[in-house]
């Protein structure tokens, strides 16, 4: 009588065998947050109103130090990398020069195995005129090396 | 009596939820996402060269290489050398410019060939879009050439 009570009890706590998710769950939400956190400032340097050309041999990023970038939307007007700023807008190959010529230096004081590099995000539909400006000017300020942002494929 | 009292207390103490319908539902919600979004593509990099100030004393081993990139109504052609006119239109989804590249491939050999450097010299009309001038040099670059010559009107 007593071991068929026993046996029912064994019985019953092996059915009730149960994983605790909690712990699982906990980590799953520190994942996420830590993704949000990091992923953020990638996407906040980049001007949205810049919607760069396609080439197919374009290669991706692997050196992002040194680069001096400049935003062209598709007028005669040249944005530094903080394109909200009040005084991030450019006009003039003066201008260009100055600014290049500043980060140059900015560079150069950083770190001074890094080669200050040109990076320029042209849209697709600006006209070429201005991207030459940008080159001019970088050039004068001695920065020979141009990178050009490009999309490896169509976006949809 | 008192058996019914004991098993009451017992179901009250291990409540259980059941989470396969919660875990149905975030698998309906992945696959919904999965199918509507869109793959976005990163930016990438398309790296050239200008070349330096510095006069080199070396005499030219090869004759350089001229590309022209004229605006002409809505489109554009391409002329190398003066005179021969190649792509005046890019081909595919891809934008390639066949013509143009065969003719950098060729050039490229020939300068690998003769242990020089490929030299070209570009000019690209200021009033073309910024999507032709990067289709001319993605076929640079996919003809292994990457320094270039922006030659420029003076203003």
């Amino acid at each position: 009588m007593a071991s068929d009570k026993l046996r029912a009890l064994n019985a019953k706590e092996e059915k009730e065998a149960e994983m605790d998710m909690s712990p699982m769950i906990d980590m799953v939400f520190l994942l996420l947050i830590f993704f949000i956190v990091v992923s953020s400032p990638m996407i906040v340097k980049m001007d949205p109103e810049v919607k760069p050309a396609v080439a197919f041999n374009s290669t991706p990023a692997e050196d992002k130090n040194g680069r001096i970038v400049i935003n062209i939307r598709g007028e005669d007007e040249y944005y530094k990398v903080n394109f909200n700023d009040p005084d991030a807008k450019m006009v003039s190959k003066e201008e260009i020069k100055e600014y290049v010529e500043a980060e140059v230096k900015r560079i150069a004081a950083m770190n001074s195995e890094y080669t200050p590099k040109l990076h320029l995000r042209g849209h697709k539909e600006a006209l070429f005129e201005y991207s030459q400006t940008a080159i001019a000017g970088a050039a004068e300020a001695g920065v020979n090396q141009i990178i050009f942002s490009v999309y490896p494929f169509a976006a949809k | 009596m008192a058996r019914r009292k004991k098993g009451m207390l017992m179901e009250d103490d291990e409540p259980a939820l059941d989470i396969s319908s919660l875990i149905d539902v975030c698998f309906l919600l992945l696959i919904y996402f999965l199918v509507t979004s869109t793959i976005q593509p990163r930016e990438q990099d398309l790296p050239m060269t200008l070349p330096s100030s510095q006069k080199s004393d070396a005499p030219l081993e090869i004759e350089p290489m001229l590309i022209a990139v004229k605006k002409t109504g809505s489109g554009f052609s391409i002329v190398v050398n003066k005179n021969e006119v190649l792509d005046t239109s890019v081909e595919g989804e891809r934008r390639k410019l066949p013509l143009l590249f065969e003719s950098l491939t060729t050039y490229s050999n020939l300068a690998n060939a003769n242990d020089t450097k490929p030299l070209v010299q570009l000019f690209i009309d200021p009033l073309v879009e910024q999507q032709t001038a990067m289709d001319v040099l993605n076929c640079l670059k996919g003809a292994g050439i990457n320094s270039v010559t922006f030659s420029q009107v003076a203003k």
